[in-house]
């Protein structure tokens, strides 16, 4: 009776054992998780709740900060400048994307080359493409003042003027950013069956109706996975402007990333500043929900 | 019994973890491990400025001749504040001095994370150091309002002078042949004669990117026609019939007289227009002004000048000194006071001169022989005054709001004094909300 119960007592730890063991296993993981993504989420999301000024305790303001935010024409500003920037970037992006992957599709003699190079500019650190365009945009002794004083014009005047800075932002993006849409459609492009596009050429349809009946509505998933990727990153945009014109001229190309760092780091508002990124990752977050209903909406359809 | 000697895997993981318990418990009790270790060794931390080549030419050599062992680490401008910031705050202890931009001695001031450099024994009071320049060294200000929470705090010597830097005219000898241009409006209109003669192209050059640097550029013509930036209350004053007057100057006439990209130039812009020939005058920093008796940087080599900054009622510009300051967290800390008495002597100051910086102690102004001739313009200009920009930890927003408004008004040619009211309110906002009224 008693050997059985022993016995018994074995079998419901070792069972006891064999239940622990998977999260035992898990445990070295599930904390490093712990301490490089949850802690910090959480320590911003405590810090945007808190005032910290000099010599003063830190106090806390419980979503003040998130409140202010919201009557604080600097962001407002640096908001809408990030949302005309990142909708006008990627769209261009998106459509010469697509236009340079559609061409490359195609196969000719030296396209493994071109294909090559059409990638270059995605893989130049941001930093010194935006140092290659200062030397291109500098109204002294830039590029393009030599190339219109060469041609019989007067300086170009583009980071010194509001509307041509913020267009040559747009421009360096697209020129930095538009490799990576192509090299992911192209990707698309070079999946998809061949056979109704077979049957499509039998029947004798034209390349714009192939485009529009097969091409573009089976490519619509992917094309809205590289938007959305493209998106979220063109919202983080950083180096590129803060080499190129540090937010100006006046506050023309001012992303929310700047006017954070300027936040937090030049005037020293650590709390309001955590408010402000988590605000914009939350904005950032709801883009892509809201992108990957929409695939689902586009898959099912 | 013969002991074993043989490292086994559990020995190897006891000492580890025993050394790194007892460094973790040093570091925390806050011994001055290195201090005792390190000897002499001093770890400076700079800001890569011009400003700075005498000293690590000539006296970085001295001072290990005297038996300091210097680190000398370098940074751009632009992120050395925060990493220095955080440094200090986190306790990180990477630095034994930092050499500051005096606008942050505020801020380190209020965050309490510098050594008192009184309490080991450097004496602010010496009556051989530049007055206005020792003055940035104390947190709270010895003079003028102080900001909420340090209205009775004993003001403490923080920093001391390390470099001095302050804006003069660097001036074209062939455009303004009677000397330095006395007023704003002779750059002007002799600039125009020099022009119209084809030896330049525009009468005078600044700085017109949006915060620090438009800011920096208008600040010796706002404070010449008259300005001031705040009350003794913190209230914005600048939009004042005189600042409104040097604004509207600034983005107007001097805007119509310098080269048309000047909305977006910084300090390599403006320094290659002065140094290639183009412009006849130009406010700049003691750094960039040395490079005009270089020709290997410029082209007018012989043809620049120094002088103090024109005037409109008074010819003040702007201070803007290396400071010293020793974090709570240095790890040679003892040292790094030891090497800054040393510095601070009047020899070791008169060895700076001679190697062209401008000293922090007036006896150094008085050598034989200083290193350039900027220095003799400098004390000029010390003394007929040279201010640095206002004591608060909040100056940065300030300037940052100040220099939106202005960069816009600069865009537009106009609308400066406009520009002023719009900044004066959205200051005045900030510092309602930050809780200086």
């Amino acid at each position: 009776m008693r050997a059985a119960a022993q016995a018994r007592k074995y079998r419901l730890q070792g069972a006891g054992l064999d239940l622990a063991l998977p999260y035992l296993m898990l445990a070295p993981g599930l904390m490093i998780v712990l301490g490089v993504l949850v802690y910090p989420l959480w320590d911003g999301l405590r810090a945007s709740t808190r005032a910290y000024r000099y010599g003063s305790p830190v106090a806390d303001v419980g979503f003040q900060n998130y409140v202010h935010l919201w009557s604080d024409g600097q962001f407002l500003n640096s908001l809408w400048v990030t949302v005309k920037f990142v909708a006008l970037s990627v769209s261009f992006e998106a459509v010469l994307g697509f236009a340079l992957a559609l061409f490359c599709l195609r196969e000719f003699q030296g396209i493994r080359l071109l294909r090559t190079v059409l990638i270059i500019p995605m893989v130049v650190t941001p930093v010194v493409v935006a140092i290659v365009f200062r030397l291109i945009y500098a109204s002294d002794a830039g590029m393009l003042t030599a190339l219109s004083e060469a041609m019989g014009g007067g300086e170009a005047q583009i980071l010194g003027n509001p509307l041509n800075a913020f267009i040559g932002l747009v421009v360096l993006d697209v020129w930095e950013w538009t490799p990576l849409m192509f090299l992911i459609l192209l990707a698309g492009l070079q999946s998809l069956p061949h056979e109704p596009f077979e049957a499509a050429r039998v029947d004798g349809a034209g390349a714009w109706r192939v485009f529009a009946d097969l091409t573009f509505p089976m490519m619509r998933p992917v094309l809205a996975v590289a938007i959305v990727l493209r998106t979220i990153d063109a919202f983080g945009t950083f180096d590129q402007v803060f080499v190129l014109t540090r937010g100006g001229p006046g506050e023309a190309t001012r992303l929310v990333s700047i006017y954070g760092y300027d936040t937090a780091f030049k005037f020293q508002q650590t709390g309001y500043a955590a408010a402000l990124f988590v605000t914009i990752g939350l904005v950032v977050l709801a883009l892509a929900f809201s992108a990957i209903r929409l695939l689902r909406r586009v898959d099912a359809s | 019994m013969m002991h074993s000697s043989r490292l086994t895997r559990r020995s190897v993981i006891k000492g580890g973890l025993g050394l790194a318990l007892a460094t973790t418990a040093l570091t925390t009790l806050g011994l001055p491990i290195s201090a005792r270790a390190a000897g002499k060794k001093v770890i400076i931390g700079a800001f890569a400025d011009g400003g700075l080549t005498p000293f690590k030419q000539k006296i970085i050599p001295l001072a290990k001749e005297q038996g300091f062992d210097i680190e000398f680490l370098e940074d751009e401008y632009g992120v050395t504040l925060e990493k220095w910031f955080a440094d200090a705050q986190s306790g990180a202890g990477q630095y034994d001095l930092y050499l500051l931009d005096d606008p942050w001695v505020p801020q380190f001031g209020a965050a309490n994370v510098l050594e008192d450099l009184g309490a080991g024994g450097i004496d602010g009071s010496d009556k051989d150091w530049i007055g206005s320049m020792i003055d940035m060294g104390y947190w709270p200000p010895q003079k003028g309002p102080r900001v909420k929470g340090f209205e009775s705090a004993k003001p403490t010597l923080i920093c001391v002078p390390f470099v001095g830097d302050l804006q003069t005219l660097t001036y074209r000898n062939d455009v303004f042949t009677d000397g330095a241009p006395k007023t704003w409006d002779d750059v002007i209109a002799k600039g125009k004669e020099g022009v119209a003669a084809g030896k330049i192209k525009y009468p005078v050059v600044f700085r017109g990117v949006s915060g620090n640097p438009i800011v920096t550029s208008w600040y010796p013509v706002f404070l010449s026609f008259g300005g001031s930036f705040f009350d003794d209350k913190w209230n914005p004053i600048f939009n004042s019939a005189e600042g409104k007057a040097s604004a509207d100057f600034f983005v107007g006439t001097m805007k119509q007289n310098a080269p048309n990209g000047v909305v977006e130039f910084d300090s390599d812009q403006e320094g290659a227009a002065i140094l290639g020939g183009d412009a006849g005058a130009i406010i700049q920093y003691s750094g960039n002004a040395l490079k005009a008796d270089d020709p290997a940087q410029t082209k007018v080599a012989g043809k620049l000048d120094f002088g103090v900054v024109p005037k409109q009622q008074s010819a003040i510009g702007q201070m803007g000194i290396f400071i010293a300051g020793v974090p709570k967290s240095a790890p040679n800390k003892a040292n790094s006071i030891e090497f800054l008495k040393w510095y601070v002597s009047a020899e070791t100051q008169a060895k700076l001169s001679e190697a062209g910086s401008i000293p922090v102690k007036r006896s150094a102004f008085g050598i034989a022989k200083p290193g350039n001739r900027l220095i003799p313009v400098a004390l000029q200009q010390l003394d007929a005054g040279s201010l640095p920009r206002p004591r608060t930890p909040d100056w940065a927003k300030v300037e940052e709001l100040l220099g939106i408004e202005l960069n816009k008004a600069l865009q537009a040619g106009s609308g400066g004094g406009a520009a002023l009211d719009t900044a004066a309110k959205q200051v005045k906002d900030y510092l309602t909300t930050a809780g200086y009224y």
